[in-house]
């Protein structure tokens, strides 16, 4: 391990997370195709290094929330349970799976992710159809939060319990699996079957990220699958390029941002669909440059 | 009147205290770690304290999530709100059977280390 190899892994983890940080998401979903893509790194490498970072990333942002009364821990837990099992069902399926697979599916989350950036997040406020049994009374779920804009307490309910869960072990799966904190299954889950604001929804999503992320690390760790020389870098650019895009977000204008933000999941998705395949457009365009 | 929601403002911010200190304390390791890591491969080519810190912040930085969800289960009991008691022990298990799929698994990535 080279000392410049780690300097590139620290440059280019906080450029990423400065990125995702200033557009009020994490950058975790762009370690993973960079690593490989440009770094040359095996995916599974890769993934290990990249649950490191979310961790890192979502336990510094989770606390914010926390004090700003955004999350619903109780909603949290009870998902996790989904999450965690989904997480573990991913640990015993990555060595099965074939690469190709691997890439395959992380071309997929980003094209869906740039998918759904198209249009900005809306918030679904009272639930009204809450299913045929009210899980969310059962487990006292229901609670509000205060809202700065309006300033008041916001009330609402929880709803789809199941459906949630099952979204959520989809969630977990896909995060073991590609090491990312799976936004794409959980802002429909949270979103369209819990029906939480999107507040609580974006609050109670980040703070569910480490212990989701937990529960598969701790397995790679145990199976010795996480390089401290490239995960410690790549962890500490992250939490810096986080700190640093949190700063950003009330300075720059989102529109172009978020355009960008699109292109740059697009294109890497292009290229892990080609890694699918077996062809590497980075090194061919390298071997024409000599 | 707040008492059926679901917000416990006492342990949310406890868990806002323990995941910033946290965070902060994985970070300054791995910043330390990875200087003496850097000074140690450039005088004797490899790195055996500068690696092993590292190492303790990325420890640090998986059983932090872990350890928030001890905390709950504390607040729980105490709260005699055995439901939750039970659902937290679930999450619990679950990691720690993660945990041992670890040891008694390997990942492909020692016999598929060739693939890129």
């Amino acid at each position: 391990m080279d000392t410049g190899f780690c300097a590139w892994l620290f440059a280019i983890s906080i450029a990423t997370s400065t990125l995702g940080g200033a557009l009020g998401m994490a950058g975790g979903i762009f370690i993973v195709p960079v690593l490989t893509i440009f770094g040359k790194v095996n995916i599974h490498t890769a993934v290990a290094v990249s649950l490191v970072s979310i961790i890192a990333s979502s336990s510094s942002s989770a606390s914010q929330f926390l004090k700003g009364g955004l999350t619903n821990i109780r909603v949290a837990i009870v998902l996790e349970t989904a999450t965690t099992l989904g997480a573990v069902t991913g640990v015993l399926l990555t060595g099965i799976l074939p690469v190709q697979s691997l890439f395959l599916l992380f071309a997929l989350v980003l094209f869906v992710s740039a998918w759904q950036m198209r249009v900005k997040p809306h918030g679904v406020i009272a639930a009204t159809d809450i299913g045929a049994r009210d899980w969310g009374r059962t487990l006292s779920l229901h609670s509000s939060y205060p809202d700065q804009p309006l300033g008041r307490d916001v009330f609402y309910h929880v709803g789809r319990v199941p459906l949630g869960l099952t979204l959520m072990y989809g969630a977990g799966f896909i995060s073991a699996l590609l090491g990312i904190g799976s936004g794409v299954l959980k802002i429909p889950a949270m979103d369209m079957a819990l029906r939480l604001p999107i507040k609580v929804a974006s609050a109670t999503s980040n703070f569910m990220i480490g212990v989701t992320a937990a529960a598969s690390g701790v397995a790679y760790l145990v199976r010795g699958d996480i390089d401290p020389l490239m995960a410690g870098p790549v962890a500490l650019g992250s939490v810096l390029g986080a700190l640093i895009g949190a700063r950003l977000l009330t300075l720059i204008s989102g529109e172009k941002l978020r355009l960008f933000f699109i292109t740059v999941l697009i294109l890497l998705g292009a290229q892990m669909l080609l890694s699918a395949l077996g062809i590497d457009l980075v090194a061919a365009v390298k071997k024409h440059d000599f | 009147m707040t008492s059926d929601l679901a917000r416990h403002p006492q342990l949310q911010r406890l868990l806002a205290k323990v995941l910033n200190g946290g965070t902060w304390l994985g970070t300054t390791a791995i910043a330390l770690g990875l200087v003496i890591a850097l000074i140690e491969l450039q005088q004797a080519g490899l790195t055996t304290t500068g690696k092993r810190l590292v190492t303790i912040g990325i420890t640090l930085f998986i059983f932090l999530p872990i350890f928030r969800v001890m905390l709950m289960l504390i607040f729980f009991i105490r709260d005699r709100d055995y439901q939750f008691c039970i659902i937290t022990i679930l999450v619990l298990v679950i990691i720690a059977m993660g945990a041992t799929l670890g040891i008694y698994t390997t990942s492909g990535m020692h016999h598929l280390s060739f693939m890129n």
